[in-house]
C-alpha cells in the first residue's frame, strides 16, 4: 500500500483541521468539489464550514486569510495555481511580509501554490514563482520534494508564525509514491543530502530534486562519477551551511531549478557559494534552468524547456571535465 | 484603547453625536498641530491630513465598539481613529519618529496600527483592506464569536477603481459578513477629478450592483453622518450584510501638506461641499441644544492642551537606533542567522 | 534666554529647496506657536513656514526671492524656558548637543553607515559615463592552461595548506580543460611520490628554492663575452694584500654601474626604483645552498681598501655567521663559478635584483695577434651578465659588459 505526494498534502490537511481548531481551508473549488487537484477531497465533509469555496479573487482570498490571521486563525489558502497567486502578489508581498517587521504581530498564513511544470499544461498553469516570494522579507518559501516532506512540511508551515509560501509541485502529485508519510523529521529551514557523491554536487529543490537523481545515477553507470544531491527543501530560508559543506567535498556545483534563468533560487545559490566558499571551488559554478520564455504549451517543447536528466547529464559531463 | 472602554454596545442619541463632535475637533487640532509641524520641518515624511472628512470618520469610529470591533482606517482618518479610542500619543510618535510609538520608526505617519486590538495597520495599496477586514470577521464567525460585531473600512473615491476594493467587497457580499465600507467621495484623487475616475452616476449605484445595502449622505452635514453612518452599522450588527455608504464631500486640504491642491477650481472650493463640517456641526450642536458655546469652546481648549502635551511628549523620546534595530523580517528567531 | 532655530522644512518627498516668497514678521515681533512666519514656493505648492512655539523673532535670516536648501535656519526666536517645556522643542543648544553626541557614538560604532541619502546644498552632478568597450568575451575558461599555469580557488586553497607553490607542480600532466593541472591530478601526484624516497629539505635549501622561485617569474635574460685576465694576474701579483678575481670583479661592476645606473633599476609596476648607494654581493657557496653578504659602497673604496672587508664577509658566511644586515640592501650580485671548475653559465639573480655578473674558469689560450703575425698564450675567462628584461635590453647589457671588460684591462685604476 503506497502514498502519493498529493494524499500527504490532504491528510496533512485532514490531520491539521482535527488537530488545530484554528485552522480552516479557503479556495476556489476546494468545498464539495474536493480541489482542482482533489487535495480537499472529502475535507467538508468531514469538517463541516472550514473547508469554503472563495470567489475566483485570488487578491481578497490572500487578505482575507491575513484579516482571520490577525483574528488568531490559521488559514491555508489553496491557489488553484501558482500562477494564479500574481494576483494575490500585493497582499502576501505588501501586507503579510512586511506586518510583522512593522507592527510586531506575525500573520500566520500558509498559501498553498500548486508549482511547476506539466505536458500540456502551458504558459499559465505551469509556472514556478517561488523566486519571486523568496525576494521579500518577512515570508518563508517551502519547496516539498517528497512525499514526507509534503507531508510534514504543510504541517510545520501552518504551525510556523510566519507568512508560508509552500509550492507543491503538481507533476509529482500523483507521480511520487512512498510506503507512507513518516520522513526523517528535518525541519524547515534545512536543507537535506538526498544522495552522496563525491565529484559535484548538484543543488537543487522540488520536482528536480528527482531530476537530478536520475541524472546522478546515469553518469554513475556511464563513467562512476559519483554525484551529490543537495534537496534544499525550503529556498528561504536558505540553508547555505549544507550547500557549502558539500561543495567542500566536491568543488563542483551546479545550481539546478526549474524557474526561469533570470535572478532566482539557482543565481542565489550560485552567488552565495561563491561569496563564502571561492576557496572550495575547482570549476566555475554552474546554473541550470528553464529557458528564458514563457512555458510551452506542447509536449515536446515542453520538455526541451524544462531542465531534464539529459540536459542535466550534459551540464555535469562540462563541470566534471573542467 | 482608553475611551469607550467597558462599553459594549454601538453608542446613540447625544452620547454618540457628543463623542463624534469631540473626535472631530481633537482630530482637527491635532492636523493643524501635524501640518505646522511639518511647516516647521520637524517632520520626516508626509503629512496627509483628513480635513473636511471629520463628520463622515468620526460618525464610523465613534459607532464602532473597541475591543470587539474591528477599524482600518485608511489615509484621512484621524477623527475615526481619535474616536475608536486611539491614543493621541501614537499619532504624534508615528509622525515625529519616536521609537515608542507603534510602528518603531519601522513605518510611520498614517501606517500606524494596534491590529492586537483591533485597529489595523493600513498599507498604501488602496482598497486592499477591504477583504482583510472581511478575513478578521469571517475569523470571528469561524470563533463564534461574530454575534454582535462589525468591521469598517473607509476608502476613497480612488480606491473603487482598484481589482482589490472589488474583491474584498464582492467577497464580504458573498460571505454575507457585517462590514461597513464607507467610501469618502472627496472628488479628488491626489489631483485626478472624479469624472477620471468612474463613469456611474452615483457610486452608491454599485451597492445594487454588489447584492449589498447602499447609502448615501452629504459629508459635510455632521448629523446626517450621525443618522446614516449609525444606522449603517447598527444594520449591519444586527445581521443585514455589508453596507456600502457612498458620503460626498470636499478635501479640504492638498493630497498631502507638501500638495497645496491649487488645482481644485475656485467654483468646487465655494460649492455646498466646500463646507466646513466642524462649523455645520458646531452650528448643529448649539441649535438642537446638544452642546453649549461654553463647552465647545473648553473642548477646543481640552484637545489644544492633549495636543500639545503629545507632541512635546513625542519630540524628546528617543528615535530609533539603526545598530540596535534586530535587522530581520521573521518573526520566528531560529531563521535568524547571517546566511539565512 | 533658549533659543529655537526657524528651518527650511522638506515640502515634499523630492524637494531640496524652496524659494523665499515674502518674510510675514520682522525681528523684534512677538510670534506665536504655530504661527506662519515666511511664504515660500516650491516647484510643487506655496506655503507657510511655520514657528514650532511662542517666542520673539532675535534674526531673520532669509531674504525675499532667495532660495534655500532644506534644513537652512532662516531665523531665529527668542524663546522662555517655559515654553521650551510647553511645546518639547529642541533649543538651538540642545540640537548642537545632540548633534556632538551622536557624532560620538557614532564614531565609537564599528565602521561606517550610509543611514540616508546625503541631502547636501551642492547637490550631485552625474558624471558623464565613461566610454568603455569590453575586450573579453564569452566563457571564462582558461586558455594556454597546460600545467598548472590556471590554478583554481580550490587548488589555491589546497596548495596553501601544503605549503606548495606553481614551481611544485612542473611534474603534474594536466587532466582538466585545455590541460590544466585539477585538483585531483594534485592528490594523485601527491599520493604517487609518497612511494618514493623522501627526506625533508634543510632550510637554507627551502630559502634559495623560495628565491630562485620568485625571482624565476620575471623574464630572465643572458649574455656573455670573454675577458683577458692576464693584465689583471699580473696586477694581483704585485699587491701586498691580494685581491681575489672575485673583488676585481666587484670594484669593475660598482664603478659600471655608477656610470650607468639605469641598468641597475628595478622595475616595480610602472615605477622604475633606482640604487640609492652601489651596494654589491657576493655569491658565496656554503653545505645545502649559497648565501651573497653585500659589501657597501664598492663604487667608493679602492681594492686595497675592500679586501678585509671582502675576506672579513666571505669568511663569516662560510663559517654561517652573516647577521640579517649583512645580506641586506644590494643591488647586484657577483658570482664565481669558475671556483667549481666551471667555464660558463647563467647565473640567476636574487629576486630583489635585476642584474648578476657570473665568472667563469680563467683558461690558457692561443690568440692571434695581428701585430706579431703569430699566437701567443693568453689567459681568459667567460664573463656573463643574467638581467630581467623588463628593465634593460640585451644593448643597454652589453654595453654595461663591455664596459667591465675594459675596466679589468686596466687594474691599476681599479
Amino acid at each position: 500500500m503506497s502514498v502519493t505526494y498529493i494524499d500527504a498534502i490532504r491528510e496533512a490537511q485532514e490531520h491539521l483541521l482535527r488537530d488545530d481548531p484554528r485552522v480552516f481551508l479557503y479556495g476556489q473549488d476546494i468545498a464539495a468539489f474536493g480541489g482542482a487537484f482533489k487535495a480537499t477531497k472529502g475535507l467538508s465533509e468531514m469538517f463541516p464550514g472550514r473547508v469554503i469555496d472563495a470567489p475566483i479573487s485570488e487578491d481578497a482570498m490572500a487578505g482575507m486569510a491575513i484579516g482571520a490571521a490577525l483574528e488568531g486563525m490559521r488559514p491555508i489558502v489553496e491557489m488553484q495555481f501558482a500562477d494564479f497567486s500574481s494576483i494575490a502578489f500585493n497582499q502576501i508581498v505588501n501586507h503579510a511580509a512586511t506586518h510583522f517587521y512593522r507592527t510586531g504581530m506575525p500573520v500566520p498564513i500558509t498559501m498553498r501554490l500548486p508549482s511547476g511544470g506539466t505536458a500540456g499544461s502551458g504558459p499559465f498553469h505551469s509556472q514556478s514563482m517561488e523566486t519571486i516570494y523568496a525576494h521579500y522579507p518577512g515570508v518563508v518559501v517551502v519547496t516539498p520534494a517528497t512525499v514526507a516532506d509534503a507531508y510534514s512540511m504543510l504541517i510545520e508551515s501552518v504551525k510556523l508564525d510566519d507568512p508560508v509560501i509552500y509550492c507543491e509541485h503538481k507533476f509529482l502529485y500523483r507521480w511520487l509514491k512512498a510506503q507512507s508519510f513518516k520522513g526523517d523529521g528535518l525541519p524547515i529551514g534545512q536543507a537535506r543530502i538526498t544522495r552522496m557523491g563525491r565529484h559535484a554536487t548538484v543543488v537543487t529543490y522540488s520536482a528536480m530534486v528527482h531530476e537530478a537523481v536520475r541524472a546522478a545515477e546515469r553518469l554513475q553507470q556511464e563513467s562512476g562519477w559519483e554525484i551529490e544531491v543537495v534537496d534544499l527543501r525550503s529556498v528561504k530560508p536558505l540553508d547555505i551551511d549544507t550547500v557549502l559543506a558539500s561543495v567542500a567535498r566536491t568543488g563542483r556545483l551546479l545550481a539546478l531549478g526549474e524557474a526561469f534563468p533570470w535572478g532566482g533560487v539557482t543565481a542565489e545559490v550560485v552567488a552565495r557559494v561563491v561569496a563564502d566558499g571561492f576557496h572550495l571551488l575547482e570549476a566555475p559554478p554552474m546554473r541550470l534552468n528553464a529557458r528564458d520564455t514563457p512555458v510551452p504549451y506542447h509536449p515536446k517543447l515542453w520538455a526541451a524547456h524544462r531542465p531534464t536528466p539529459e540536459s542535466i547529464c550534459d551540464s555535469l559531463r562540462k563541470l566534471l571535465s573542467y | 484603547m482608553t475611551e469607550n472602554e467597558g462599553s459594549n454596545n454601538q453608542k446613540s442619541g447625544a452620547d454618540y453625536v457628543r463623542a463624534m463632535f469631540a473626535a472631530m475637533i481633537t482630530a482637527r487640532v491635532l492636523e493643524n498641530k501635524l501640518s505646522s509641524l511639518y511647516k516647521a520641518g520637524k517632520i520626516v515624511g508626509g503629512v496627509y491630513l483628513g480635513k473636511g472628512q471629520e463628520a463622515v470618520s468620526a460618525a464610523l469610529g465613534a459607532a464602532l465598539i473597541p475591543g470587539k470591533d474591528i477599524f482600518a482606517p485608511l489615509i484621512r482618518d484621524q477623527a475615526g481613529r481619535t474616536a475608536f479610542g486611539e491614543p493621541l500619543i501614537d499619532c504624534a510618535r508615528a509622525y515625529l519618529g519616536s521609537a515608542l510609538g507603534p510602528m518603531r520608526g519601522r513605518d510611520g505617519n498614517i501606517h500606524r496600527g494596534r491590529p492586537l486590538e483591533g485597529m489595523l495597520a493600513m498599507i498604501s495599496h488602496l482598497g486592499s483592506a477591504v477583504s482583510v477586514v472581511a478575513g478578521a470577521l469571517f475569523a470571528k464567525r469561524l470563533k463564534g464569536e461574530l454575534l454582535g460585531c462589525v468591521g469598517a473600512t473607509c476608502v476613497g473615491d480612488g480606491a473603487t477603481s482598484t481589482g482589490a476594493f472589488h474583491e474584498g467587497l464582492n467577497l464580504a457580499a458573498v460571505e454575507k459578513l457585517p462590514l461597513i465600507v464607507i467610501i469618502a467621495d472627496n472628488q479628488f484623487a491626489y489631483s485626478t477629478p472624479t469624472s477620471s475616475q468612474y463613469a456611474c452616476h452615483d457610486l452608491v449605484d454599485r451597492a445594487k450592483g454588489y447584492g449589498v445595502a447602499g447609502h448615501s449622505v452629504d459629508g459635510t452635514d455632521f448629523l446626517a453622518c450621525a443618522a446614516v453612518i449609525g444606522d449603517a452599522v447598527k444594520r449591519a450588527r444586527d445581521g443585514d450584510g455589508p453596507q456600502l455608504i457612498v458620503a460626498k464631500l470636499l478635501r479640504l486640504s492638498g493630497h498631502g501638506e507638501h500638495d497645496d491642491g491649487s488645482y481644485v477650481p475656485a467654483e468646487i472650493k465655494q460649492s455646498h461641499y466646500g463646507r466646513d463640517c466642524l462649523d455645520v456641526a458646531e452650528m448643529q450642536l448649539l441649535e438642537y441644544g446638544i452642546l453649549t458655546k461654553e463647552v465647545i469652546a473648553s473642548m477646543r481648549e481640552i484637545a489644544a492642551t492633549d495636543v500639545q502635551a503629545a507632541v512635546a511628549q513625542a519630540q524628546q523620546e528617543p528615535t530609533p537606533d539603526p545598530y540596535q534595530e534586530v535587522w530581520h523580517a521573521w518573526s520566528t528567531e531560529r531563521f535568524y542567522s547571517e546566511n539565512s | 534666554m533658549p533659543r529655537v532655530a526657524i528651518i527650511m522644512p522638506q515640502l515634499g518627498e523630492s524637494i531640496a529647496e524652496a524659494t523665499v516668497v515674502r518674510l510675514l514678521v520682522k525681528p523684534g515681533d512677538a510670534v506665536l506657536t504655530d504661527q506662519e512666519v515666511i511664504e515660500v514656493e516650491t516647484n510643487k505648492a506655496t506655503m507657510g513656514v511655520t514657528a514650532l512655539c511662542s517666542g520673539i523673532l532675535e534674526e531673520l535670516r532669509a531674504e525675499e526671492g532667495v532660495s534655500y536648501t532644506v534644513g537652512t535656519i532662516l531665523g531665529i526666536l527668542e524663546v522662555t524656558e517655559e515654553e521650551v517645556t510647553r511645546t518639547g522643542v529642541d533649543t538651538i543648544e540642545a540640537l548642537e548637543a545632540k548633534f556632538l553626541q551622536s557624532a560620538t557614538e557614532e564614531s565609537q560604532q564599528k565602521g561606517e553607515q550610509n543611514l540616508h541619502f546625503a541631502v547636501d546644498g551642492d547637490g550631485y552632478e552625474e558624471a558623464a559615463p565613461p566610454q568603455i568597450v569590453p575586450t573579453v568575451k564569452g566563457l571564462s575558461v582558461p586558455t594556454g592552461t597546460m600545467g598548472a599555469h590556471y590554478i583554481s580557488p580550490r587548488m589555491r586553497a589546497r596548495m596553501d595548506e601544503m605549503g606548495l607553490r606553481e614551481a611544485d607542480l612542473s611534474a603534474i600532466v594536466g587532466s582538466g580543460a585545455g590541460g590544466r593541472v585539477t585538483v585531483d591530478d594534485l592528490e594523485r601526484f601527491l599520493d604517487y611520490i609518497q612511494t618514493w624516497p623522501s627526506s625533508n629539505a634543510s632550510p637554507m635549501r627551502l630559502a634559495v628554492a623560495d628565491a630562485m622561485r620568485r625571482s624565476w617569474t620575471r623574464p630572465l635574460a643572458t649574455v656573455g663575452t670573454s675577458v683577458g685576465l692576464d693584465l689583471l694576474l699580473n696586477h694581483r701579483r704585485e699587491q701586498t694584500k691580494k685581491p681575489g678575481l672575485t673583488l676585481y670583479l666587484l670594484r669593475a661592476f660598482a664603478i659600471a654601474l655608477t656610470e650607468q645606473p639605469a641598468v641597475a633599476g628595478f622595475l616595480i609596476g610602472a615605477k622604475v626604483v633606482h640604487p640609492r648607494s652601489f651596494d654589491i654581493g657576493v655569491a658565496v657557496a656554503v653545505e645545502d645552498g649559497v648565501l651573497v653578504p653585500v659589501i657597501r659602497k664598492v663604487n667608493e673604496k679602492s681594492l686595497s681598501e675592500l679586501v678585509q672587508e671582502y675576506d672579513d664577509l666571505v669568511d663569516r658566511a662560510r663559517r654561517r655567521r652573516l647577521t640579517e644586515a649583512d645580506t641586506k640592501g644590494g643591488i647586484a650580485t657577483v658570482t664565481n663559478f669558475g671556483t667549481f671548475g666551471l667555464t660558463w653559465g647563467t647565473p640567476i639573480p636574487l629576486p630583489n635584483e635585476t642584474l648578476i655578473l657570473g665568472i667563469g674558469a680563467g683558461v690558457k689560450k692561443p690568440v692571434w695577434s695581428e701585430r706579431l703575425s703569430a699566437f701567443y698564450p693568453a689567459t681568459e675567462a667567460d664573463l656573463e651578465m643574467t638581467f630581467d628584461h623588463r628593465v634593460v635590453d640585451g644593448g643597454g647589457a652589453g654595453l654595461l659588459l663591455r664596459r667591465i671588460v675594459d675596466l679589468l684591462q686596466k687594474p691599476v685604476d681599479l
